[in-house]
């Protein structure tokens, strides 16, 4: 009895774990480059006074403190934004260094780091889609018309106030979702508008950084993009967390998961009765329906 | 049989990740890059990318399109002067508040005619008016109407030999430790119809923060590349004697002598 199944091939698993690699290292050194100008326009220049967004310290040696600004109201971030706690006192300085690449502030060196893993982030995302479509994998986690009707349904029953998962095939509607929305909304995205603030770029289409306002606003949507990307991952972990890390972590580092629902319909097929309370079955399957029984809501199978 | 074999994989797996994650806890992050930093090989590799980076913008790109032209009411209010002060040596400023009847401009190196230019000479040539929005490396923009001769006009003046690859700006002002301004761009970038040689800005002679009396617009690249307080310009087919040998004051300091990103 094998209960373990082949979740992620090669491919996958070499480009995923590169990927997140590259993330990081594009979004540290992206704050590194924000550093060296720490405010955010929207249009095509950044006139002086005009920033949505900004980062600054101001004040005398000794006592110097720093602000975080959006559209005008400000608040104190002394210490964790705009300025760095040393041995010489809070030194001016947007994102501290333990978040960027590299640590001290060199602009040079955030944009050699950045420009090379843009390039392997794009290389690597292109081969990973190119050999996922061609198995078939990528048309798995699109989000199509007809799962549109399942999303509400799914956040339900991960509220819990549903009891049955509309989930068809591998992935959830939600994941559907979440995968669709950053393979072809978000990372389009955040390469044009990282294209859109080169100079040569600009030159050979006119039209790019047209497209999103000006190229301060391409600057200002592609740091927006990059902490949308942050978030991502930030929940993409909480719910590799959350589902079993040893287990999540495992398939995607050998491609090897073991597979609950599989061996609860075998626990179930050797002893119906008493198989929830076997203390190997997943808690969530004996836990989920009880907050339903105290709210006594009706028909649960009738809830959209 | 089977199954074992794989246990022992992903025990291991898990142990090596168990262990590189302890590792970059313990180093911490910022440190541990901090050193990748140092490492001539790892600066070797992050190198890469530039190559890559011209290589496919300037495919995409072409030589004969323009960067784009803004109007009048879109120049910027305040545009900030980066980069040295103006030069403090009494002939610079003699020669500011007399007119510039002093400057000269020396284009040189690598051509059939070496010619000196001055600079009503310059401005008797056709010039060309454009207003192009300026990109700073830090990330700034700012818009601004320029006047100036095409440099394609001065390279047929003195042309250059075929074996010249890059024309170099050797400026006027310091940094604090003495050291001249210079930047290179190549032929292609040379030739490009916006770039200029620029003395004059919104419509006024090319104050002295900006440059005066003459500075350089290349329209394809970022600020930095712009030499201000002209006073020379040498074709050559290499840059490694220059300097410190990156082709630029900038680039000798660990910016990118490609500077289209």
């Amino acid at each position: 009895m094998s209960d373990l199944v082949y979740r992620h091939n090669r491919v996958t698993r070499a480009t995923h774990w590169l990927n997140a690699a590259a993330l990081m290292v594009l979004f540290m050194s992206g704050l590194m480059i924000f550093n060296a100008y720490p405010f955010l326009h929207w249009g095509s220049k950044a006139e002086r006074g005009e920033a949505f967004f900004s980062i600054y310290a101001s004040g005398e040696d000794g006592d110097v403190r720093s602000y975080t600004e959006l559209y005008g109201r400000r608040a104190d971030t002394t210490g964790l934004f705009g300025t760095q706690n040393t041995d010489m006192g809070p030194l001016p300085r947007a994102f501290p260094s333990w978040i960027t690449i590299p640590g001290f502030y060199c602009l040079a060196c955030g944009r050699r780091w950045h420009f090379f893993f843009a390039w392997l982030f794009v290389l690597n995302g292109l081969f990973y889609f190119i050999y996922n479509r061609a198995t078939g994998h990528v048309s798995q986690f699109i989000l199509r018309p007809r799962d549109v009707p399942k999303l509400l349904p799914m956040a339900l029953y991960y509220l819990r106030i549903r009891k049955t998962s509309p989930q068809e095939g591998e992935y959830n509607p939600l994941q559907k979702l979440a995968y669709t929305s950053v393979f072809f909304i978000l990372t389009p995205l955040v390469m044009l508008t990282g294209l859109a603030m080169s100079p040569q770029m600009g030159v050979a289409f006119n039209w790019l950084p047209a497209l999103f306002g000006g190229r301060q606003s391409a600057r200002s949507v592609h740091f927006i993009l990059a902490f949308s990307f942050a978030f991502f991952t930030l929940g993409h972990i909480m719910m590799v967390i959350t589902t079993g890390a040893i287990n999540n972590m495992r398939s995607m580092m050998s491609g090897w998961y073991r597979e609950k629902f599989h061996a609860e319909e075998l626990a179930a097929a050797e002893a119906p009765a008493p198989a929830l309370k076997n203390p190997a079955a997943p808690a969530e399957t004996i836990e989920a329906p009880a907050p339903r029984a105290e709210n006594g809501g009706g028909d649960e199978k009738e809830r959209p | 049989m089977k199954k074992s074999g794989l246990e022992i994989t992903r025990r291991k797996l898990l142990a090596g990740a168990l262990y590189g994650a302890a590792l970059l806890g313990l180093s911490g992050c910022d440190k541990l890059f901090n050193r990748l930093q140092q490492s001539r090989r790892v600066e070797a590799l992050l190198d890469s990318a530039e190559t890559a980076s011209r290589g496919f913008l300037r495919l995409l790109t072409g030589r004969r399109r323009l960067a784009q032209e803004f109007e009048e009411k879109d120049i910027s209010r305040y545009f900030k002067p980066n980069g040295n002060p103006p030069p403090l040596e009494n002939e610079y400023l003699a020669d500011a508040a007399g007119g510039w009847t002093n400057w000269r401009l020396d284009v040189g190196g690598m051509v059939e005619r070496p010619t000196r230019f001055t600079l009503a000479e310059l401005k008797e040539l056709p010039a060309r008016t454009q207003i192009t929005r300026h990109d700073c490396v830090e990330g700034w923009s700012a818009i601004a109407k320029w006047k100036g001769v095409p440099l394609a006009r001065i390279i047929a003046r003195v042309n250059p030999a075929p074996a010249a690859r890059y024309a170099v700006f050797h400026c006027m002002d310091r940094d604090d430790d003495g050291e001249l301004y210079y930047e290179s761009i190549d032929m292609r970038d040379a030739r490009h119809p916006q770039t200029i040689l620029a003395y004059e800005m919104n419509g006024a002679p090319l104050p002295v923060e900006h440059g005066a009396p003459l500075r350089l617009r290349v329209e394809t690249q970022l600020g930095y590349k712009m030499a201000k307080y002209i006073r020379r310009i040498d074709f050559v087919a290499d840059l490694k004697q220059i300097a410190r040998g990156k082709g630029g004051y900038w680039e000798d300091r660990g910016y990118e002598w490609y500077a289209g990103i």
